[in-house]
């Protein structure tokens, strides 16, 4: 990324920090939720677009960080951030064992090992109402009780997003960021190439599951209740859906991805007339279609548009836009590449 | 705790077994032909229950001949799934083949599941009986149709079996999924039997769904309970192995049923009697990933 | 008294009910250039694999410079200086050529990404590939990922270099130019064990030859003895 990439990032980012109070409350809602979902979307790429373990349990690691950081509130009264902080360690320690179980595990086994593991972690909060409320949900300490508004929580989902995307940004650059790419590509060679596949296999887990955790600490710190569906199969559903559509092999196209879902999905919410019908007239043909409730049906269209996704454009729809972006700066012949120019993730297609 | 009602658990335990077992062979099936583990099939198996009390309410037609419609009409579905999205995971242009049938997977039942909360509404239906009343047998006391599931799913999975090992069709599927190539030398054409065994995975699972439907009646979610317990069979079992599957599901089945009768306290015994076929997956999984029966070193490609 | 770089001792290797390495004993001393040869399912690339840390042995064990290491991954071996190729080309396909040369590299202490690059496109330049540092390791020819391999192998700046099958199916013209690649790297002080079937450039480069046949080493010693041995021709014959 060159420096006007990052000089237009920084405006876009200043011009919607000072436009944010113009969105309504609801929209507001919106975008906090999105970036929620950014930042799960983009640690989620960490570990199945850079690294390949394609793992079904990051939602649960949100629950995990949540609950922990709103338990440790009830039982011991400690400040919001520091049982934020002790929700993304928890994260960490119980990503990097779940990372070190599944070390001999690939593809399919992971992907159902992890499901596995979110179940239990669902199954146990539900159940273990005494301590968690269970499904009647658990009431949350807000951070910012005497709020007026939205807009302290969009500034800090912001902050979180943008730090979040940095630290995981520095880390793909990175030499283990390449060695991460390369276990991907192919396990054996990175290991006679020297790279202690084990070791970072464990640490990719970690990694990616503590800003799961900061992620869910956020949420439960934002909405007011938290139940032990945030963490379930529908809603890692979701994720994988949001990440696969933008494209889940690169960190921008990961929280593009979750924002335009997101988004669309509000934006469907308000399509047709107050009764949710949408009325089509077919010309030539002559006859109308009549939908019902079709703000219901959003969800299975994303099904379909993930779907189609992966037959035809399997690298994300928002991919071929972050490649024209990249581009720009490009002189015509193309730069030979100086000692100083690192590779990029971009380099090469 | 009688010794009654440790018999018609256990009945009831064998009951689901056949159930299980023949969800799981399906799962089987399409991961020895087509490489992939299924994340759709439990849907599959919701549809097919669906499709079953559509056909006997809408068109009238016994239980029966329903149980038989539905599993036409999710073969055909399969097939025609199978060749508009699947057809890449046999070019050699694809990569990652297994994070291919994955996530499309994975997509197939996230649409299949949210289709179906809207089209059939969220709360449970009951489909007629194939036989109604009940049987008794000494001091046991089984619902007929409980009877019925056990008889026809124990028959659908016989004729699968011989299927398999006596007929042509069945021993060319047993040879692609050994070795496509070789398969393909001898002049079996591999693309046709990818869709046939998509299509007969997905209709065992519809079977199954018609089958247990008028017991446990029918959600949109089921699908959901219905894959976690496919994957904890099919690993227990050994991916690959059709023999494997049945087993393993006449196990889990019991195993499950009797734990959630005689677990000391019945409020939590629901709850975590899912949690006890993933804690059995997830052991597995780590320390015997091959399962009872299956092949060792199988790899996706 | 040149230092023995690696060790096998009495190395066993089962699979199923196959012996793949029966009780194998195999030294490499620095400024070898040892060939292994032996009919198809003899146990070499077995071998090569427990040699290079990829499979436990059975039995038996490895010791890379004195230090015993059997058991321990593969990336130990490569941190220790003993690096190899496969038999069917693994590349990082869809990692440019220089990228594929900067992960071993950096897997080195004290590498900086100035240093690995700079190393990088020295080998790159030996090896012919300069041109295409920027170009997807895939999109390669199958001789210039051969090529690409064995310079992934040099950034580790190895004291051993085994070599799995380098010259299968590879253009007479480019196996020319791997032959003199290995002996120029040879001359400058790098030990290889090359495995294959290329008969012809075995014999051209090898100044030891070891045979296997059946999981067992039948033979060791200079190509002209070996070449006359009877085990050995009795081996190839009964093929």
């Amino acid at each position: 990324m060159k420096g006007i990439h990052l000089g237009i990032l920084l405006a876009a980012s200043a011009l919607a920090l000072y436009f944010v109070d113009e969105l309504s409350s609801y929209w507001m809602h919106v975008a906090i939720i999105a970036m929620y979902y950014g930042i799960l979307a983009a640690s989620w790429t960490l570990l199945a677009g850079y690294v390949g373990l394609f793992s079904l349990s990051h939602m649960a690691f949100a629950s995990i960080g949540a609950y922990t950081s709103q338990l440790l509130i009830k039982w011991y009264g400690i400040p919001i951030p520091i049982s934020m902080a002790a929700g993304i360690l928890m994260c960490c320690a119980v990503g990097g064992l779940i990372g070190w179980v599944c070390l001999r595990m690939s593809g399919p086994y992971l992907a159902i090992f992890t499901l596995g593991f979110s179940e239990i972690v669902r199954i146990a909060i539900a159940t273990e109402d005494q301590v968690t409320a269970g499904m009647a949900g658990l009431h949350t300490d807000p951070l910012f009780p005497d709020a007026a508004t939205r807009l302290p929580y969009f500034y800090t989902a912001f902050a979180l997003l943008a730090v979040s995307l940095v630290l995981m940004g520095l880390l793909v650059r990175s030499r283990w960021g390449l060695f991460l790419r390369a276990i991907r590509e192919d396990e054996q060679a990175a290991a006679a190439s020297g790279v202690a596949v084990a070791r970072f296999r464990i640490l990719a887990f970690a990694i990616a599951s503590g800003f799961a955790g900061l992620a869910g600490g956020f949420y439960a710190h934002y909405i007011p209740i938290i139940t032990p569906s945030m963490g379930d199969l529908d809603e890692m559903a979701k994720l994988v859906v949001m990440t696969v559509i933008g494209g889940m092999e690169r960190l921008p196209t990961a929280v593009g991805g979750a924002f335009f879902v997101e988004f669309l999905l509000e934006k469907l919410r308000d399509l047709g007339d107050s009764g949710g019908d949408i009325h089509l007239q077919v010309p030539v043909l002559g006859f109308g279609i009549e939908l019902h409730n079709f703000d219901q049906w959003r969800l299975p269209i994303f099904g379909v548009i993930l779907l189609l996704t992966m037959r035809f454009a399997r690298n994300g729809l928002i991919t071929p836009f972050w490649l024209l972006f990249m581009r720009l700066g490009e002189t015509r012949a193309g730069a030979r590449p100086a000692v100083t120019d690192l590779p990029q993730k971009d380099s090469g297609t | 705790m009688t010794w009654s009602y440790f018999f018609v658990q256990a009945a009831n335990g064998a009951v689901i077994g056949v159930i299980y077992a023949l969800i799981a062979v399906g799962v089987t099936l399409i991961f020895s032909i087509l490489k992939i583990v299924n994340f759709a099939h439990g849907d599959l198996y919701m549809l097919g229950g669906y499709c079953a009390y559509f056909v006997i309410e809408l068109l009238g037609l016994p239980p029966l001949a329903a149980m038989v419609v539905a599993m036409a009409a999710l073969f055909l579905g399969a097939v025609i799934l199978e060749r508009l999205m699947l057809t890449p995971l046999y070019s050699d242009a694809t990569e990652r083949k297994d994070e291919y049938g994955l996530i499309v997977t994975f997509g197939l039942a996230y649409f299949l599941r949210n289709s179906a909360v809207i089209a059939f509404g969220p709360f449970p239906l009951k489909p007629p009986s194939f036989i109604p009343g009940v049987t008794r047998i000494g001091s046991l006391t089984l619902t007929n149709d409980r009877l019925v599931a056990a008889g026809l799913g124990i028959l659908l999975i016989l004729g699968l079996l011989y299927f398999m090992q006596r007929t042509i069709w069945g021993q060319a599927l047993d040879a692609v999924s050994q070795s496509r190539d070789s398969a393909a030398i001898v002049g079996i054409n591999p693309r046709r039997f990818n869709s046939l065994a998509f299509g007969i995975g997905a209709a065992l699972a519809a079977s199954a769904g018609a089958l247990i439907a008028p017991t446990y009646s029918l959600a949109p979610d089921m699908g959901v309970a219905a894959n976690i317990h496919a994957y904890v069979i099919v690993i227990l079992g050994g991916m690959g192995s059709t023999l494997g599957s049945i087993i393993a599901g006449l196990m889990l089945g019991e195993a499950e049923t009797l734990f959630t009768a005689f677990f000391p306290d019945p409020t939590r015994a629901l709850a975590y009697q899912n949690a006890f076929g993933v804690l059995m997956l997830m052991v597995f999984l780590v320390i015997r990933p091959q399962g009872l029966f299956g092949r060792r070193h199988l790899r996706m490609e | 008294m040149s230092a023995e770089l690696v060790r096998g001792e009495g190395i066993v290797k089962r699979f199923g009910g196959i012996v793949a390495n029966d009780a194998v004993d195999f030294a490499v001393t620095e400024g070898d250039l040892i060939g292994l040869i032996g009919p198809n399912g003899s146990g070499k690339t077995t071998l090569i694999n427990v040699l290079t840390g990829h499979l436990m042995p059975n039995g038996g064990e490895v010791l890379v410079r004195g230090k015993r290491v059997s058991g321990r991954p593969p990336h130990i071996y490569a941190a220790a200086g003993v690096a190899r190729t496969f038999q069917l080309t693994q590349l990082f396909g869809r990692m440019t050529v220089l990228e594929n040369m900067l992960v071993p590299g950096l897997t080195r202490p004290h590498s900086s990404w100035q240093e690995a690059a700079r190393r990088a496109r020295g080998y790159l330049e030996f090896l012919n590939l300069a041109h295409l540092e920027r170009l997807q390791a895939r999109k390669l020819s199958g001789g210039q990922q051969k090529l690409l391999e064995l310079g992934r192998c040099l950034m580790l700046e190895p004291k051993v270099l085994f070599l799995d099958e380098p010259f299968a199916g590879v253009h007479p013209r480019l196996r020319d130019e791997l032959i003199g690649r290995i002996q120029e790297l040879h001359r400058e002080g790098r030990t290889f064990v090359v495995v294959d079937h290329d008969m012809e450039s075995i014999l051209r480069i090898s100044r030891r030859l070891v045979v296997m046949a059946r999981g067992a080493k039948i033979a060791d010693g200079e190509p002209a003895a070996v070449r006359t041995d009877q085990t050995v021709l009795a081996a190839y014959a009964g093929l």
